[in-house]
């Protein structure tokens, strides 16, 4: 059995019925909704019309919800339908980056991840959801798809049907008969550039749907806002791994090149700095959760399609590891041959680089945002790692007084010629994320709004000028230890807004 | 779709829509937020009516049986009109009822009036007041000073009964706000004065009104409209901004406002010119020799010579004049008059309000939609339009009292014979001016200033003690008129209390009954229940048993006749309650409920407690009613044209296909073409249906000195004027008003959406946000009626004033010149309350209070408030959002300006006997030489 549902746009009449009916029926709070009917004005006086679009859960047969949670709160039954358990959501917010269709919301008294689950609690005694209950017009219609003798089944076989967004493959079951590529699009529909919609306030939303488009023609006369769930946090996260990962990289490829053998740089200070943006990765990954208390459940209840728990799971190993490299240093210095590091580092080159660019799959797997599911992401993540590691160790080593024992000259060319071809490779990495031919318009809004709309600023300024240009213009300034130091803290600066802008601008286009 | 809705059948999949019959006492459902923990509660089903709108659709109030609250409301599966289905706002009784500002207990003012301070009175306190002051009326003969002013009923027959055993003309309505114009224009064609459209069996259904999203009967139609639809039915919709009905239609029509009257007798024009109109039906049921003898004298009376003389009357309505007129295409009037033709007999068309009630003359548009009707032979046919009473019962009570000998002039002065009905909105000017007063007056879900026009005069009535001494405000919740009351008494909302309702939804007959759904709930379980207050909320109570109170208290001997019609037919001499005055009804009034009941086991009001409606019949089309053969009488005669007269001469019926049929209630018991009514009561030019140009006809629009033609008239499809108040979550999906504008004027004037406009009327001027849409004509602009709501700046927690999810503080200065200015002190945000929601209102606007700054505008023969105003739309400059600004000097002029237009009566009658009139007096009242308090 696979429960499906029409939304038959000949029909509704945009009342509103289904958008009390389910919070009446589910007690959803003021503020967000499990349903609700976004109206668009398409044309010119007198040839317009206003299309109405009740907009919810799809019910993907691939739910990009499902396969991000971390914890299995979100689930797939038997029947097909998306279910979730707010008693076992830890409040990551994934689902809600992963879903394509808006139709997740942390509902605010159980602080947990909802959405609509078909009235699930009533199909299981036979009785239809309360929006198909309500409907005046019986425009919503509930059945089983493999069922060829089903009203829905027979009405999918004979009449046209659309679904939202195919092209993600997430196979949606809520298909709309009748639809309008002016509601079935987000990007067809402008909000309009105020703070009201024809009856309503429009909520301050952080995506960019005003003033694009043709607003004379089309125009989103109703809707409810759309929300972002990953903010500053999961940028600084991003960040302050990257510097994690980074300083046991370099400290582990230099052990493979035979170098730093008699500098301490990278058998102690490297791995203090892992450990302690690590300590404060983990810190910010806690914080950033609704259920903060329900963290470990990643580890006792874990869905391991998630990248969420695989990259817990590679941050654990990558905690190991650095461990592991300080115990040479706690056990003594007899212990501690270069053999042994380049044992070591033999591990911790792809640990950590599994540690820096695992973050690059849990933002593919976030379906929805289209923008980050490039294949650059992966080895440019590991790129901004080395750079981030070289820059801190760089910034460490000028700090403790180095040239000397805690890096020696040679280490710290070495160091100076990674941390310069990195931010190069870096710089060719931004350039092709963001200069590149674009897979879909949707990723070319969110690139647009890096290249000249809302965090352009952040981009030009932070990311590009501060972070790449003024490095090097330092750096060919003057050679000396400190400007070397300087320029890192730069970089350093500049991948943060970066990560900053790839965060932002990949939640920036509406979903819905 | 299906005419009923499935009930599970366990084990069959997800099928059923409702629980089955069998286990309504008793249902179990799993706890929607502890799943997917399946946690059951248990539920007792019991059905009430919705009191959101008129409709009166069927709602089962699911009761918790262990905490005995109401859980949530659904869908009535059994209820013929609604059929199990509801629109946004039937579930969201939830919130009105569960509101954390409603009133719980009676109020009494402690301060001056108007003052703000209340404090608790008893029910047995006021009513004991109320009472003596209503007995003292009663035995001074100072019968019109008592009032009771109501906005929508709810119910078929109760108040008739209570104020004609009070022996009052003292009803009044808010009617002529709303639906007085289009009942004019069906009243003279048919005598019965509201339209039953059989939309589901519908070929072309026109609508001059939106309802696919509110109006009369918003669901139950909405469902009727698509479904014939979807069996090929073309739909026109005739609105001049993009409704949601309008959005759907095969034809968006968009006449400048007031000109609709001039396309459809064009298209009537093409009808009678192409020889495409229905010949056999004109012919018998139209009164087309009255036509000819009164218009065309000499012109031998044949039908062909009707034909040609309706042709030549209409010769001048060309598709080229009536675009001329209306902007709209001819081309598209002649593709309109090509639907209508192809429909014959299945021609479904629906006014209520909209142009009607906006334009001046607004009941000739009435008029000349129906004529659509007639002429095409689609009047009580299948997929046509019947009159109401079709489609509409109205059980009788038990002991019905005599029509009262009585005339209230202030509801139904001399000046407007043909209005339908009290002329309400302009009772503060006729106060003033005649020198009546009022003793006792009862508000009843009514907020007349809110919701009428020239609010602040309504005031200046309100708070003089002279003019009136008590008002009681009966309302389930505050309002901007609550304010200006003696007592607050808390009434139930459509949960809370009892009413029988029946509407004309489809073409078929339905009682519904609308009960305190968990006073029966406690019935159900054995527990004692003294009166509806014992379920309802706090002391909240009901007007049925609340009337029957009182009316014991004002007659407790029964000196005053009184007590009589408030004995019960079961107990001889003792007060009658509430179910046995419903258990008579439903075993004596309601035909085929005793026998269907008995089916079941049932005695007739426990069928009604259990199913909340019964249907009295299927498939009511003309033979049901017109076409009802004449009893045998020998005195009758027929004349030459066919009608059936008794000895006196009177009309009786018409003699049709060799039967004596009833016919309709008319002067001529035929469909009256032309009017001899209102060719005898000063109105000789509008005899027959015509064209009256509107007082915002774009010819009197300076249009360059920024001039448009405001509609204020129209509904949000989640709103119901004042009665959606304390609904939360309706209020989250609309709460604002903005002006909308084409974008083309929005050039030409500097305004973008989200800006500041001022729109000025002739009294006064508000400010408000602009919505810039390509969904109105240019020249035109409209803004919804329902936002705005206030309330005072020196409120307390414990009086509201109104609906704080809507409304907001405003600040009203005073002039000595009698100027008025009202400020908004505050956003709409979150406040503290037991509703943890109430902390999570996210919006701030609240709209604008525009009907404020209208002057009354009465039409002179339906006595409809034209609404539509002639505005100058600027930029607002420094003005704030929400400011109201109104000169009530200038409303004073504009009123008698309006008022003069009025032909007052001049015969011996202060109006025709035989026109409808709710509450008819004795026919002695009716004579203008008899003193107008009896």
């Amino acid at each position: 059995m696979r429960l499906g549902k029409i939304i038959d746009n000949t029909r509704c009449i945009g009342c509103h019925a289904c958008s009390t009916a389910c919070k009446s029926e589910n007690e959803v709070p003021l503020g967000v909704d499990r349903t609700r009917v976004k109206y668009v004005e398409a044309g010119v006086f007198p040839n317009v019309r206003r299309h109405f679009q009740v907009t919810r859960c799809n019910q993907c047969d691939h739910p990009p919800c499902v396969y991000i949670c971390p914890v299995t709160a979100m689930y797939q039954r038997p029947d097909r339908l998306v279910e979730f358990d707010q008693d076992a959501c830890i409040g990551c917010r994934a689902c809600i980056a992963a879903c394509p269709y808006d139709a997740i919301y942390i509902d605010p008294e159980s602080h947990s991840a909802a959405k609509c689950h078909f009235c699930a609690h009533r199909i299981e005694l036979d009785l239809q959801p309360a929006c198909v209950v309500v409907c005046p017009e019986e425009a919503i219609i509930v059945g089983d798809l493999d069922d060829p003798a089903s009203v829905i089944a027979r009405r999918l076989a004979r009449e046209g049907a659309q679904v939202r967004k195919p092209e993600l493959g997430t196979s949606p079951k809520l298909y709309y008969i009748g639809g309008s590529h002016a509601t079935l699009r987000p990007e067809a529909a402008a909000r309009p550039d105020a703070d009201i919609f024809m009856w309503a306030a429009q909520r301050p939303d952080e995506t960019v749907g005003r003033g694009a488009g043709n607003v004379a023609s089309t125009l989103r006369a109703y809707d409810t806002p759309h929300v972002v769930p990953w903010g500053t946090d999961v940028a600084l996260y991003m960040w302050t791994k990257s510097v994690s990962a980074g300083a046991l990289l370099v400290a582990s490829v230099g052990a493979l090149f035979d170098r730093f053998t008699g500098s301490t740089i990278a058998t102690t200070w490297a791995p203090l700095i892992a450990l302690v943006f690590l300590a404060i990765t983990g810190l910010l990954l806690i914080v950033d959760l609704e259920h903060p208390a329900r963290f470990l459940r990643i580890l006792t209840r874990p869905q391991w399609k998630s990248w969420l728990v695989r990259g817990a799971v590679i941050l654990s190993a990558f905690g190991a590891l650095i461990i592991l490299w300080l115990v040479p240093l706690v056990a003594g210095p007899q212990l501690a041959p270069p053999s042994v590091y380049r044992l070591i580092a033999l591990l911790a080159v792809p640990v950590s680089a599994a540690a820096a660019a695992y973050t690059a799959f849990l933002l593919a797997q976030a379906t929805g945002r289209e923008l980050w599911a490039t294949p650059l992401a992966a080895p440019h993540l590991i790129v901004q790692a080395l750079l981030a590691g070289s820059g801190a160790l760089l910034m460490a080593a000028t700090a403790l007084n180095a040239p000397g024992s805690v890096c020696s000259p040679a280490d710290l060319a070495w160091l100076r010629i990674m941390f310069l071809m990195c931010l190069a490779v870096h710089a060719a990495f931004l350039a092709a994320e963001v200069f590149m031919p674009h897979r879909s318009t949707h990723v070319a809004r969110a690139v647009s709004t890096i290249l000249s709309g809302k965090y352009s600023r952040e981009f030009w300024i932070a990311a590009v000028l501060v972070g790449i240009a003024l490095p090097i213009a330092l750096i060919a300034v003057s050679g000396a230890a400190v400007a070397w130091a300087f320029a890192a803290a730069l970089a350093l600066i500049g991948l943060y807004a970066w990560e900053y802008v790839w965060v932002f601008a990949g939640q920036a286009v509406p979903l819905s | 779709m299906s005419d009923t809705r499935q009930f599970v059948r366990p084990g069959t999949g997800s099928n059923a829509t409702y629980p089955p019959v069998e286990q309504w006492d008793d249902w179990v459902e799993y706890d929607s937020k502890s799943w997917p923990r399946r946690v059951e509660k248990r539920y007792m089903l019991v059905p009430t009516l919705c009191f959101n709108c008129e409709a009166a659709c069927g709602l089962m109030a699911y009761v918790d049986k262990e905490t005995l609250e109401v859980r949530k409301f659904e869908g009535n599966p059994v209820h013929p009109g609604s059929r199990g289905r509801n629109c946004a706002k039937g579930p969201a009784t939830l919130n009105q009822i569960t509101a954390p500002d409603r009133i719980l207990h009676p109020m009494q003012r402690a301060g001056a009036r108007g003052e703000g301070r209340w404090e608790r009175v008893s029910w047995d306190a006021a009513l004991d007041d109320i009472a003596a002051r209503i007995r003292r009326a009663l035995q001074e003969k100072r019968h019109n000073e008592v009032m009771y002013h109501v906005g929508r009923p709810g119910e078929d027959g109760y108040m008739p009964r209570i104020l004609q055993a009070w022996g009052i003309d003292g009803h009044n309505s808010h009617t002529n706000v709303c639906s007085a114009a289009a009942r004019t224009g069906y009243a003279f064609w048919m005598g019965d004065d509201r339209p039953s459209p059989d939309y589901a069996n519908a070929k072309c259904i026109l609508l001059i009104s939106a309802h696919l999203e509110t109006g009369h009967y918003f669901n139950p139609h909405a469902q009727r409209i698509m479904e014939g639809k979807q069996r090929g039915a073309k739909l026109i919709v005739f609105d001049v901004r993009l409704s949601n009905t309008a959005s759907v239609a095969d034809y968006w029509v968009t006449p400048w406002p007031g000109s609709e009257a001039a396309i459809l007798l064009a298209i009537a024009k093409i009808l009678l010119d192409t020889g495409r109109i229905d010949r056999e039906f004109v012919s018998t049921w139209v009164n087309w020799q009255d036509y000819l003898r009164a218009l065309r004298p000499g012109v031998p009376v044949t039908f062909d010579a009707f034909v040609d003389a309706l042709r030549d009357e209409y010769a001048t309505f060309t598709p080229e004049f009536a675009e001329a007129e209306s902007l709209v295409p001819a081309e598209t009037i002649r593709q309109l008059a090509e639907e209508v033709a192809r429909a014959g007999s299945s021609l479904s068309t629906h006014i209520w309000r909209s142009a009607a009630a906006g334009n001046e003359g607004g009941w000739q548009i009435a008029r000349a939609t129906f004529l659509l009707n007639v002429l095409t032979g689609s009047v009580g046919s299948v997929g046509g339009v019947s009159p109401n009473v079709f489609h509409k019962i109205t059980p009788a009570p038990f002991a019905k009292p005599p029509a009262q000998n009585v005339w209230n002039e202030l509801t139904w002065p001399e000046d407007y014979p043909l209005a339908h009905h009290e002329m309400s909105f302009a009772m503060p000017h006729l106060m003033r001016e005649r020198g009546h007063k009022l003793d006792v007056y009862f508000t009843r879900v009514y907020n007349p200033v809110w919701t009428n026009p020239d609010g602040f005069t309504w005031i200046e009535m309100l708070r003089d003690e002279a003019m009136v001494a008590c008002h009681v405000a009966l309302t389930p919740t505050w309002s901007e008129t609550a304010w200006w009351a003696d007592y607050v008494l808390p009434m139930g909302h459509g949960s809370e209390r009892h009413d029988n309702q029946s509407q004309e939804t489809h073409a078929g007959t339905w009682v519904g009954f609308r009960q305190p759904v968990l006073r029966v709930a406690r019935e159900r379980l054995g527990l004692p229940v003294e009166d509806t207050r014992t379920a309802n909320p706090g002391e909240v109570w009901e007007e049925g048993e609340f009337w029957i109170e009182l009316s014991w208290r004002i007659d407790p001997d029964g000196s005053l006749g009184i007590r009589k019609f408030f004995e019960s037919p079961y107990r001889p001499g003792e007060k009658v309650s509430i179910e046995e005055y419903y258990r008579w009804m439903f075993e004596n009034s309601v035909p085929g409920l005793p026998e269907r009941a008995a089916e079941e086991g049932l005695n007739p009001l426990a069928y009604m407690k259990k199913y909340g409606v019964f249907e009295v019949r299927r498939n009511v089309y003309e033979a049901m009613q017109h076409e009802r053969p004449l009893p045998e009488s020998d005195s009758a005669q027929v004349d030459d044209a066919n009608i059936v007269r008794d000895a006196s001469g009177r009309a009786i019926g018409v003699a049709a296909g060799g039967r004596r049929l009833v016919g309709f209630p008319t002067p001529t018991r035929k469909l009256e073409i032309y009017s001899a009514t209102l060719a005898e009561w000063g109105w000789p030019e509008h005899a027959t249906p015509g064209y009256v140009r509107s007082h915002v006809h774009h010819s009197v629009l300076a249009r360059d000195r920024g001039e448009f033609a405001l509609v204020p008239t129209f509904r949000l499809p989640v709103m119901i004027h004042t009665r959606s108040n304390n609904a939360k979550w309706l209020v989250e999906i609309a709460h604002t008003n903005p002006l909308w504008l084409n974008p083309i004027d929005a050039e030409r004037l500097g305004l973008a959406t989200g800006d500041l406009a001022k729109v000025s009327t002739d009294i006064g001027h508000f400010v408000l946000k602009t919505w810039v849409t390509e969904g109105i004509r240019p020249g035109v602009v409209a803004c919804s009626h329902h936002m705005g709501r206030w309330r005072r700046d020196n409120v307390s927690e414990q009086t509201p004033g109104t609906d704080k999810w809507a409304s907001v503080l405003v600040k009203i200065d005073e002039g000595a010149d009698g100027t008025r200015r009202v400020r908004k002190l505050s956003r709409v945000g979150p406040f503290a309350s037991t509703d943890p929601d109430s902390g999570r209102v996210w919006w701030g606007e609240s709209g604008v209070h525009q009907n404020l700054t209208f002057p009354i505008h009465p039409d002179p023969v339906s006595g409809q408030h034209c609404w539509h105003q002639r505005v100058r739309v600027e930029r607002a400059g420094d003005l704030p959002e929400g400011e109201v600004f109104v000169d009530l000097k200038r409303a004073q002029a504009v009123a008698t300006e309006w008022l003069a237009k009025a032909r007052p009566a001049t015969g011996e009658l202060r109006r025709p006997l035989w026109l409808h009139r709710p509450y008819k007096p004795t026919a002695a009242a009716y004579r203008r030489d008899k003193n107008a308090a009896g």
